[in-house]
């Protein structure tokens, strides 16, 4: 007992001897802790969706299938209405609801959602209604790791990257695919690849998934057949798919989201009862097409068995594109992840049977277009495109696709990006009076680098032999604070104005810098670097040599504030140099 | 009484657990909320939940157990009975309960196979194979797939496969097995002409055939097509020796031994044949050896003039088969005859002379020049007789006696 307590004491670094565990070791180990709690909970989530299924779906008689559209009807009902009344946070999709809770609560989801989403979804895709379970555990993962940073009274910082490690530990526990869950967070919750915070995210996806096999064991979502890839003609085939995809990603977002806001604008009585309507559509394509009810994974699974002929393929991916549209329109709870991948699965599949039927060369194995196709639409709904790809090859275990999935995907995304500028999930942040970040915001935006404002002139570079007089006259020529002394040869000190009219008011005017003045060392930078580093510098700095990275002795030029102001564009108002007659101890 | 809180990094007091340190600055991750008490509190519901989930998921997958075995039982008698589609149908309902059960599988792989949905079938067969390469049923499926698709090569490969394979759950019967696989395979062979391969079949296929009548007849009648003449003969007096009034055994191993030029042998044979069932066939074959033995000059046993004689008849008969090869239609045809080469005009000068000498003193060097200039004309007329239909059967097996 007591070697536990000193175990917990260990980790809690509150122990008054022994090894601490820093900062960022206790956050992995909280991450350790959240892909653990998430993975139980989206176990349980696969489980009851599942039994729930058994329960409705599976258990009609095969007499009693005109009445299919009764569950999905009651079971939108249910949901929607639990999420009205009871669990309001369970509201919308999980990505947009994470996000928030990163860059607008501080990471705060209430614990709530969790058990709102859990119960909610389960509801809605357990009587057969055309939504993921994905998204839902994203969000479920959030939520469990909001609860354990407040119980571990982590900072405000922390509490921010909390989320989303708890995010890819519901996403891969629920889809059993680590990369793809990371991979997913960056691109669609964090919108940035951050570094610092790329470890615990792994770390916790992987505990997640280590979690889900060990409850539902190693089976993967889909038995993917053996793959061949035919001739590199067939490349144009799949950038056919891809820009067929692409076209029609896009034409389902635009289309999903003005369902959504029509009805978003209709009176709550009768929005209550749109889930049930959507339900029993559902229902009634579920009676002739049963393939297009729940998540669908199974159908992928025969799509890339060769199970359906290609006419088959195309008619359920229209449908399952309009029902889950429908759905998603009416606010049935449940993700876009799995519809996304049933379209894409059901059109790659169905134009490669009619592109056999036509190609003159020899194609690929169907079920390498439907990898494709699951890809492209991933890709053109949700603008993935290092998720789209790596989800293929996690899915598929190999890397012979990649290739055509990579062509496909960017296309995909090209054209989805010119129809549809953003994506689902931003679209609908936009229709909730969100102002989310996205990662194509934050890649069209340039960051600027010393470069981009240096001066590239050696006019505020003097040498130490010259007088007091002479820098006096430098410095007010530049209409500069601060000058660069250039004592040995790549080794600069700076001095300030001020500095030097002392001296010269102290009638050191003629004597050298080298023999008055006290000069203060300086550190350099270089071209490449990020402004926003160069800035720290500044704050300390008032003027920074740029030398080369090849020869850091060799002086490229110098960079100052009024640079930094200048090439951002600040020119009305030029900030008033600070004097610096102080070291930078003080400064 | 207020709680107190401490800085993780230099113990001294800080006002909250998220307030930054006066002392050291640093702002704490677990702060006083993660105490041992804390943490240990959190690894106990953790534990709890792990509990929790693990009955959830147990109960949760016997119940798909349960669920696809009965599946896949109601979907082995649907197989059983004939009715594939019905049974397709609850091999894919028990594969929805246990995904990755290569029997359930393997079910539906061959109920997709019985139900001609080749395309479905190769694919889950080739994953299942992925799994375990070294399965005989597997193997043998891919083998009858690929045998129906027109995909031989593939075929042989697996069958070859599938005969050195494991298989499971029949080990008394995977002799028996292997060589039902070996006895498709060489169907297959047999049926593409592929001779080469036969012959190395039917060669491993001896080693291992059973004492069993029927099929050794038939391997042995498969022998005598891929020429395989001595190996079938062998057979067949194998088999004699255990029955010597085998009619089929009788008949095989006269044409063996015919195919092998002991005509002799194959005339005694065919007449014990004879005596257990007289039919026109073994008669036409008796009727040929005969005719043979009576022309063959190197027949052991006969005088020297005999054997002289016969070389006679024997460049005379060579000489009318190949102006029966130039004119197939007799003296009728009145258009011009096919032109014959240099050296077949020569070979035929040479036996003209030879005939039109008169019969010298019998010696073997006779018997041999006489040998040498009959087989010479038989050998530069095949060319021009290669068109037409053999003119004399008895001198064509006598001249294949003596080439060998």
């Amino acid at each position: 007992m007591n070697t536990v307590r000193e175990f917990l004491a260990k980790l809690s670094s509150m122990g008054k001897s022994g090894p601490v565990l820093d900062e960022p070791q206790r956050f992995l180990l909280l991450s350790i802790i959240i892909g653990v709690f998430s993975g139980l909970v989206v176990v349980c989530f696969h489980i009851s969706i599942e039994v729930l299924n058994w329960i409705t779906i599976h258990s009609l008689a095969p007499g009693a299938k005109y009445l299919t559209p009764l569950w999905p009807a009651l079971g939108g009902l249910a949901a929607y209405l639990l999420v009205h009344f009871v669990v309001p946070t369970a509201r919308g999709t999980g990505v947009n609801y994470t996000k928030t809770a990163v860059y607008a609560s501080d990471g705060y989801i209430p614990f709530r959602s969790v058990l709102g989403k859990f119960f909610t979804c389960t509801l809605s895709i357990g009587t057969g209604n055309p939504m993921g379970p994905e998204d839902p555990a994203l969000q479920m993962g959030a939520g469990i790791a909001s609860l354990l940073g407040r119980v571990f009274h982590l900072t405000r910082e922390h509490m921010r990257l909390i989320a989303p490690i708890g995010a890819a530990a519901g996403i891969g526990a629920a889809f059993n695919t680590p990369i793809a869950a990371v991979l997913f967070v960056m691109e669609e919750v964090m919108s940035a690849w951050n570094a610092g915070v790329l470890g615990s995210i792994v770390l916790s996806a992987v505990s997640a998934v280590v979690v889900s096999r060990w409850f539902l064991g190693d089976e993967v979502l889909y038995q993917v057949p053996e793959i061949e890839v035919g001739d590199y003609s067939e490349l144009l085939l799949y950038a056919a798919i891809g820009a067929v995809g692409g076209w029609l990603s896009a034409l389902f977002c635009r289309h999903a989201i003005k369902l959504r806001g029509r009805i978003l604008k209709l009176p709550d009585r009768r929005r209550i009862w749109l889930p049930a309507v959507a339900g029993l559509t559902v229902g009634v394509v579920g009676i002739f097409a049963p393939e297009t009810l729940g998540a669908g994974y199974q159908v992928i699974d025969g799509a890339l068995h060769d199970r359906f002929p290609w006419n088959l393929l195309l008619v359920m991916g229209l449908l399952k594109l309009l029902s889950s549209a429908l759905c998603f329109g009416c606010g049935t709870p449940g993700g876009l992840f799995a519809p996304t991948l049933f379209v894409g699965a059901m059109l790659g599949g169905g134009l490669a049977g009619l592109a056999q039927l036509v190609w003159p060369l020899s194609t690929s194995s169907v079920g390498a277009y439907v990898l494709v196709g699951i890809g492209v639409f991933f890709a053109g709904v949700f603008r993935a495109p290092m998720t789209s790809v790596f989800m293929v090859f996690e899915l598929s275990a190999s890397y012979v696709v990649i290739l055509p999935v990579m062509i496909a995907n960017t296309i995909a995304i090209l054209v989805s990006r010119r129809m549809e500028h953003e994506s689902v999930f931003q679209l609908s942040a936009y229709q909730d009076g969100l102002e989310l970040p996205s990662i194509e915001d934050r890649r069209e935006t340039p960051a600027l680098n010393v470069e981009d404002a240096m001066l590239r002139t050696r006019d505020l570079v003097v040498s130490d032999r010259i007088s007091v007089s002479e820098a006096l006259a430098v410095i007010e020529s530049a209409q500069s604070e601060a000058l660069l002394v250039e004592v040995r040869y790549g080794q600069w000190r700076w001095i300030g104005k001020r500095e030097l009219e002392r001296a010269r008011d102290n009638g050191d005017g003629d004597s050298t810098l080298r023999e008055t003045m006290k000069m203060w060392p300086v550190t350099r930078t270089y071209p490449d670097v990020p402004l926003d580093q160069a800035m720290r510098n500044l704050a300390i700095y008032p003027t920074l040599p740029v030398t080369s990275r090849v020869n850091p002795s060799f002086l490229l030029g110098t960079l100052t504030l009024a640079d930094v102001h200048r090439a951002y564009g600040i020119t009305s108002r030029e900030p008033e140099a600070k004097p610096s007659n102080t070291g930078p101890a003080s400064a | 009484m207020a709680k107190r809180y401490t800085c993780l990094v230099c113990r001294n007091e800080i006002a909250h657990p998220n307030a930054e340190c006066p002392y050291c600055r640093s702002r704490s991750v677990i702060a006083e909320g993660a105490s041992p008490r804390i943490l240990g509190m959190v690894f106990g519901v953790m534990i709890g939940v792990f509990v929790l989930t693990g009955f959830y998921a147990k109960s949760f997958k016997q119940e798909r157990t349960t669920r696809g075995e009965h599946h896949f039982g109601v979907a082995e008698g649907l197989l059983a009975q004939g009715e594939h589609a019905t049974a397709i149908k609850e091999y894919r309902n028990a594969l929805s309960y246990a995904k990755e059960e290569p029997q359930y599988r393997l079910g539906l792989a061959e109920a997709l196979f019985q139900d001609e949905q080749y395309a479905e079938t190769e694919n889950h067969l080739v994953d299942l194979r992925g799994q375990d390469p070294t399965s005989g049923i597997l193997n043998y499926l891919l083998a009858q797939l690929a045998a129906r698709q027109g995909r031989v090569d593939e075929a042989v490969s697996y069958y070859r496969t599938a005969i050195h394979a494991r298989w499971d759950g029949e080990t008394d019967r995977t002799l028996d097995r292997r060589l039902e696989v070996r006895l498709e395979l060489v169907d297959l062979l047999e049926t593409q002409g592929r001779e080469q391969q036969l012959t190395a079949e039917l060669i491993a296929l001896a080693q291992i055939i059973p004492d069993d009548q029927e099929l050794q007849h038939r391997l042995g009648a498969l022998m005598l097509q891929t020429g395989l003449y001595d190996r079938a003969s062998s057979l067949f007096r194998t088999l004699l020796e255990s029955d010597p009034q085998d009619h089929e055994a009788l008949l095989g191993r006269g044409e063996a031994e015919f195919q092998l030029g002991n005509y002799l042998t194959a005339r005694t044979q065919y007449n014990r044949a004879r005596l257990l069932h007289d039919d026109s066939s073994t008669n036409e074959r008796i009727a040929l050896c005969n005719r043979i033995i009576e022309l063959d000059p190197t027949r052991r046993g006969i005088s020297l003039s005999e054997r002289y004689r016969r070389s006679r008849v024997l460049i005379d008969r060579a000489r009318d088969a190949t102006l029966t090869c130039q004119n197939p239609h007799g003296d009728t045809f009145v258009g011009p005859l096919v032109a014959l080469s240099v050296d077949l005009a020569n070979a035929l000068q040479i036996a003209d002379n030879s005939l039109s000498e008169r019969p010298g003193r019998a010696t073997d060097e006779a018997v041999e020049a006489n040998t040498l200039i009959a087989e010479e004309l038989w050998q530069q007329a095949q060319p021009l007789c290669e068109a037409s239909s053999p003119p004399d059967p008895p001198l064509m097996h006598v001249m294949a006696k003596l080439s060998r």
